[in-house]
């Protein structure tokens, strides 16, 4: 009794809020350092608030509808492309941003804001095949391809023992590398054929995941998941730290992937722009952007991070892909009316069947 | 006779309540489990415990849930009350459909609807506008528990009360309220629990910074949910026991209908 | 008498006027908003197209009925209605049958112990939800003990191994462990008043306790019946939580189509079109129940 009460009373203690400047965040779940925000919060003698979502699609309905208030917001390169053209953010001031030389070049400029006038990027992360070594060798199942999770004849050894990302983009995106085609393809005739192989594996599924596999892995009720790169370091090291009888891994399928590129960008509607600049050029710090990729396991486009980084991570290619994997991956573009209605049909279907 | 009905239907009722308290032992147990993962035993901590109190933001995020819960139950239960009232003893087809429908309105719809409205009237989000949302969708719960209570109630109670010169108010106050009383705590009970575990609409209608717990713990899901989370359910569950304990004792009458 | 009269009326405004006002200002306009929304087109980026757009100085409407016809355009969305009413109304049920027992016997305790044992209904429910649905999951975890027995059990028998996860199953025990307390909490509150005398008086006249149970209790218990289970039928109805995290690959209910209208498609106004048919079916539904349940009762009780 007396431990609830003295909570309580902290609860109560707690409720006042610090008279200190504030800079409002919006961020993905999990995806920053808390250690580089303290250290700012130190700096700049503020307080940065976080709020999170799980889904572009959250972050995008809250701020279309028009909420306002964020002066940070973390979006990714397709919800970049669609904030600039709805005319929702602020352009950057470069002037304020000395550490913007430590970006790496190959990062920058990208189409969905040449110039990088509106924004710039945070961390990237890929979507591919985590899997549970162990398993996979004892059944003779080769981490390649995305064979792995839509080719029937690979999944009738692992059914019931794979997950698959619940999101059409990823999922249709996979597909169609994995039928040679570019994961921005649009022709109506490709996507029913990737719906087609979607169909044809998915008796073979437990279920579409996009939100507990990290656990299902490193607990091993899963052996094969589709999902994000940083999940899986996540996977890995969890099942590491459990003890587990069995090692968790992950792949990027030689057919090429989805690649994430999360951004740093300030919204029209910000309250506190310049601390809002402060901090993207403190996150832009090598030290401080390599704190992302240390905690969180994403891959980092800042070059002046690299020396800080954990050396065991830096060598993997499925997180700091080589020039030669880069190639073989692409950004998700922002898609049309037309187009998304056209998915949500045939991801529907899929979902019914 | 009657004992062996009596009997059949004391251990029907507490296989029901072991059903309802199986996963809840698994979520108390779990927040004293020395493994972050969550999924199964390891060794006894108190650690989740300890982490908590440092955690600021989940601490003000219960708060925030909290607050939000008892202030939308309380008025939820007054306007639900009302409206209960209002159905049995009217036949008002419009308020019936008021009632209902938010109940039937998909979450999500009923989020964004309400933040365009907000947004709309330039309001700024925050524990109102949620309170404001959490209390719509609680309405219909408590008005149809209050009037399943009437249906069950004898009109003639009220008809002699007023016949012994009672003025509406006093009827009200001293016969129908007390004899209400199980129907409206019934009410609250539900929107309370609304309240506190609501995501989706909370999503919507939150401002910057004014976090509850569900989003919290929602925003963790993709990490897997740590026994910390286990941690501040069960002391949040401890708190609400403790509060409405105390609230019981301090009057009686209120919880007995008497 | 006149003023019975005139106190009847101004309590009549009394009563309803507070939560009329509040629920046609919070959830009427708002909902007319979307309804609006569903003629509307949506935005290239998501959000919602402007509807009055400027065409060379002269101002005109941009509504359409294409979401509407989308839905009427294709089977798919009256397969997925009727899968999720299947889903509603055998949870509704199995709540049913586990909420009487437990009302009927807290409303059948004494004074004192029945504050607590509904005070023990609700607690689990201060918990999250989220923890309570990945505390089930440990339950169903293939590796889990629950499903080692289950399948120890059915090898006994000869029959294969199942699993629990991700199955239909999974979803119905958990759609059913959220919504109980919203049926037992209704019925206790009606079971609370019946009055012992009745029964006793039926005793003494020799009926036999089903006897009494289904001439006395069952027809004076309809009214907290009907409205628990619309607590649970129209929530489960527009559910996707729960699908989402145990249903599987085939778990899916029309409240998973109408999140991903909303989130992933970015698609507002066919989200309103599903949304506002989902609504009108399920109020539609209700007032049906109730009033059969009504007519019922009546026969019940005469």
């Amino acid at each position: 009794m007396k431990r609830v009460l003295s909570v309580l009373m902290l609860l109560f203690l707690a409720s006042p809020v610090l008279a200190a400047e504030e800079l409002h965040m919006f961020n993905w779940n999990d995806y920053i350092s808390e250690e580089v925000v303290a250290g700012f919060e130190k700096e700049c003698g503020c307080k940065v608030i976080q709020d999170y979502y799980s889904g572009t699609e959250e972050m995008m309905a809250k701020l279309q509808a028009g909420a306002s208030g964020y002066d940070l917001v973390i979006p990714t390169q397709n919800a970049v492309q669609a904030l600039i053209q709805q005319d929702f953010l602020e352009k950057l001031d470069k002037a304020a941003l000395p550490n913007i030389k430590n970006e790496d070049p190959g990062f920058l400029n990208r189409s969905y804001d040449p110039g990088n006038i509106y924004s710039l990027p945070y961390a990237y992360t890929t979507t591919l095949i985590g899997y549970n070594v162990e398993r996979l060798k004892e059944l003779g199942v080769e981490p390649n391809s995305w064979a792995v999770i839509f080719d029937p004849q690979v999944l009738a050894k692992i059914k019931g023992k794979v997950t698959v990302m619940d999101d059409a983009d990823e999922l249709f995106g996979a597909a169609l590398k994995y039928l040679g085609y570019s994961v921005n393809d649009t022709d109506e005739k490709h996507l029913r054929e990737a719906q087609g192989v979607i169909m044809k594996a998915k008796p073979y599924w437990a279920a579409f995941n996009s939100s507990s596999y990290i656990k299902e892995l490193t607990v091993g009720n899963i052996w094969v998941a589709h999902g994000y790169s940083s999940d899986m370091v996540q996977a890995r090291n969890d099942a590491k730290d459990a003890k587990r009888d069995f090692m968790v891994n992950f792949f990027l399928p030689k057919e090429g992937a989805v690649l994430a590129l999360d951004n740093m960008v300030i919204p029209k509607k910000a309250k506190n722009k310049k601390l809002a600049l402060q901090l993207i050029n403190f996150l832009m710090d090598g030290k401080n952007a390599a704190g992302l990729s240390n905690d969180v396991g994403a891959g980092n486009p800042n070059a002046a991070a690299l020396p800080f980084i954990n050396p065991e991570l830096k060598e993997l290619t499925a997180i700091f892909p080589d020039q030669k994997v880069l190639s073989t991956l692409e950004t998700l573009d922002s898609t049309n009316t037309k187009v998304r209605r056209l998915k949500n049909k045939l991801w529907t279907e899929i979902k019914l069947k | 006779m009657m004992a062996r009905k009596n009997l059949l239907l004391a251990v029907s009722a507490a296989l029901v309540y072991l059903f309802l308290y199986l996963p809840l032992v698994i979520v108390v147990v779990f927040s004293f489990n020395d493994s972050k993962l969550n999924a199964e035993w390891v060794g006894f901590t108190w650690k989740w415990y300890g982490k908590l109190l440092y955690n600021q933001e989940m601490l003000t995020a219960a708060m925030n849930s909290l607050i939000i819960a008892s202030v939308s139950a309380g008025i939820a239960t007054i306007l639900g009350t009302l409206a209960g009232i209002a159905m049995h003893q009217y036949r008002l087809r419009l308020l019936q459909m008021l009632v209902l429908a938010p109940i039937a309105m998909p979450e999500i719809l009923m989020g964004v609807s309400l933040l365009v409205l907000f947004i709309m009237v330039n309001m700024t989000l925050g524990l109102i506008s949620i309170m404001l949302a959490h209390i719509t969708f609680c309405i219909g719960f408590v008005a149809l528990a209050v009037q399943a209570r009437i249906s069950s109630l004898d009109p003639a109670l009220i008809e002699a009360a007023r016949d012994l010169g009672a003025t509406p108010w006093q009827c009200f106050r001293e016969i129908t309220l007390p004899l209400l009383m199980p129907g409206i705590l019934a009410g609250a009970l539900m929107a309370f629990t609304l309240s506190i575990d609501d995501f989706v609409i909370t999503f919507f209608t939150a401002g910057v910074g004014s976090s509850t717990l569900p989003l919290q713990i929602y925003s963790m899901v993709k990490i897997a949910v740590t026994p910390e989370v286990n941690a501040v359910s069960t002391l949040l569950m401890l708190v609400t026991l403790v509060v409405i304990t105390v609230a019981s004792r301090l009057s009686p009458a209120i919880f007995r209908g008497e | 008498m006149l003023k019975t009269v005139q106190g009847k009326v101004w309590s009549k405004y009394l009563l309803s006027l507070p939560p009329m006002a509040y629920l046609l200002i919070f959830f009427a306009a708002p909902t007319m908003i979307m309804l609006f929304a569903s003629f509307r087109y949506p935005g290239e980026y998501g959000g919602l197209a402007p509807w009055l757009v400027q065409d060379g100085g002269q101002w005109t409407l941009d509504l359409t009925l294409e979401n509407w016809q989308r839905l009427f355009g294709t089977d798919i969305y009256l397969r997925l209605f009727v899968k999720s009413i299947g889903y509603a109304v055998s949870t509704t049920l199995i709540c049913m049958f586990m909420a009487y027992p437990l009302a009927l016997m807290i409303a059948r305790s004494g004074r004192k112990s029945r504050d607590l044992l509904l005070l023990l209904v609700i607690l689990p429910f201060w918990s999250n939800f989220l923890v309570r649905i990945y505390a089930w999951m440990i339950i169903f975890s293939p590796v889990g003990a629950l499903t080692r027995i289950l399948n120890g059990v059915l090898d006994l028998f000869g029959a294969g191994p199942v699993t629990l996860m991700y199955s239909p199953t999974a979803m119905i025990v958990c759609l059913v462990y959220v919504h109980l307390p919203f049926m037992v909490l209704p019925l206790y509150a009606n079971l609370e008043k019946h009055d012992p005398y009745l029964l006793d008086a039926a005793q003494d006249l020799g009926a036999g306790k089903w006897r009494r149970f289904w001439l006395i209790t069952w027809p004076l218990s309809l009214p907290g019946i009907t409205a628990g289970s619309i607590l649970v039928f129209i929530p489960v109805l527009g559910m996707f939580a729960i699908p989402d995290l145990l249903g599987g690959t085939d778990g899916i209910m029309i409240g998973n189509v109408i999140k991903q209208q909303f989130m992933e498609s970015r698609d507002w106004p066919f989200g309103s079109v599903l949304s506002m048919v989902l609504t009108v079916a399920a109020v539609v539904v209700v007032l049906l129940g109730s009033r059969l349940s009504r007519q019922r009762a009546g026969m019940g009780g005469s």
